[in-house]
């Protein structure tokens, strides 16, 4: 339907994706669910623990959304199609929204384990102040007129809010020295039975955030194209 | 170069004429020392020292952000942002002359907020002053090239006022976290410790290095 609204590969991209990326999230979430209930309660943590499912594939998505805004964003000053626009802007949303769930399910994973909910350590501290960069990106957007100058506004905090990150981390590995988040970034750190269930997770995360970015990218081109319209027609209304 | 220069002449020689926004940064911050006075009621010498790194940063953050939401005002005022953005002069250099402009303003009145601060807090800051205003100067190079870039950002939209703190605030953590680790050793007359002055160096030069490139996409013509 959409299909000859834009040739850019963005849109084509997200054309593709937009059925495949729907079945796929129906399958996996079907075997995800499954595979949690399934899955060993931890023997120290009890069924607290399952949060692991979906706290880690929480934050990949959002890290996935806030490289996607700095890169769409780079693409948009380098090249200058709207549609790299639209990329950076879906996945600084979409990205929001499961940052919003990791800072969520964070705290009661926290409470339950380490008795506090919250902690200033350095997996944290930097994913709430991604959190605070991405909400002013998307303030940013909705207080700027003209939406070519939101897209150069915008763009430029997306860099400069990626630029930070290796920043936030030497800083507050510095200030806060060890940190009480687990870095498990070793192979076989999860226990038996435990590595499926969060594969799916990860996987079920991954395909809902493409799913809600392919879909959020959809509405903007189309808002984008009827502007053109209502510009174009004879008599046409101004356009707000 | 010369465009470097001119910009931060003509800010400083409009400044020194009205003076109006050194004053007014200066008068905030005196006030925000007497207010984390009043924080802090009956707090001890040793307990003092030990928040006031943070303190004074909080003062001097908060006196950058009134002074760099006003760093534009002139130019939107009388409609020379688009002068400023059509002169034939390298975008980067014209975000070097504002930066430096407001580096030189937020120089003064971090001097001046000092000497009431040490006043307020009975603090004897004259032994450690020199490398002091090393550790300032680092800190507020970070602050002024992200604060410049974002200023000429935010005086564009609605809010201003509002959106240049929450543009710059969270980017400008590494900035805090090193210029206040460094304060702290030289408040508690030890040598400061090198990690912290590399996080201000490193962070100096991204920032300068991103608002530089992105000063080009800012101005509007």
């Amino acid at each position: 339907m959409s299909a000859s609204l834009s040739n850019s590969a963005v849109d084509r991209a997200a054309n593709a994706l937009r059925l495949p990326t729907g079945i796929l999230l129906a399958v996996l979430t079907g075997a995800w669910l499954a595979a949690v209930a399934r899955a060993p309660l931890d023997s120290v943590q009890g069924v607290i623990q399952k949060i692991l499912y979906v706290h880690p594939p929480l934050a990949f998505a959002a890290y996935a959304g806030f490289a996607l805004t700095a890169i769409g964003g780079a693409l948009f000053l380098w090249r200058g199609d709207e549609a790299w626009d639209r990329l950076a802007r879906a996945s600084a949303e979409v990205g929001v929204l499961f940052c919003t769930l990791v800072i969520v399910t964070g705290p009661i994973w926290a409470k339950g384990t380490w008795g506090r909910w919250w902690s200033w350590d350095l997996r944290l501290t930097i994913t709430l102040l991604l959190w605070f960069v991405y909400l002013a990106y998307l303030l940013l957007r909705s207080f700027t007129e003209g939406s070519e100058r939101a897209a150069r506004f915008a763009a430029v905090y997306g860099i400069a809010g990626l630029a930070v990150i290796p920043l936030n981390y030497f800083a507050l590995d510095m200030a806060a020295g060890r940190s009480m988040h687990p870095e498990n970034l070793q192979q076989g750190s999860l226990g038996a039975g435990m590595g499926w269930p969060f594969a799916l997770g990860a996987g079920v995360c991954l395909v809902a955030f493409t799913q809600l970015l392919v879909r959020r990218i959809e509405i903007e081109a189309l808002r984008g194209a009827l502007a053109e319209r209502v510009a174009g027609a004879p008599g046409g209304l101004e356009r707000s | 170069m010369n465009t470097l220069l001119a910009i931060l002449w003509k800010d400083l020689v409009s400044e020194w004429r009205s003076r109006d926004r050194v004053v007014a940064m200066a008068l905030f911050s005196f006030l925000v020392v007497v207010v984390l006075h009043f924080a802090l009621p009956g707090a001890d010498p040793a307990e003092v020292r030990r928040v006031a790194p943070g303190l004074l940063w909080v003062a001097y953050v908060f006196a950058a952000l009134l002074g760099l939401n006003r760093a534009f005002a002139l130019e939107l005022e009388n409609d020379a942002l688009s002068a400023l953005a059509m002169a034939p002069a390298d975008r980067g250099f014209v975000f070097l002359g504002k930066a430096a402009a407001n580096f030189v303003l937020l120089a003064v009145v971090q001097f001046a907020t000092a000497v009431v601060f040490g006043l307020a807090f009975a603090l004897d800051l004259v032994p450690v002053a020199v490398p002091l205003a090393g550790v300032v100067a680092l800190g507020s190079l970070g602050i002024c090239s992200v604060g410049t870039l974002f200023s000429a950002v935010a005086v564009r939209t609605r809010y201003r006022e509002v959106m240049l703190p929450l543009l710059i605030l969270p980017l400008l953590v590494p900035v805090l976290l090193g210029a206040v680790s460094a304060t702290a050793s030289l408040l508690q007359g030890e040598r400061v410790p090198f990690a912290s002055i590399q996080l201000l160096v490193v962070t100096d030069a991204v920032f300068l290095i991103v608002s530089f490139l992105g000063f080009e996409y800012v101005l509007d013509e």
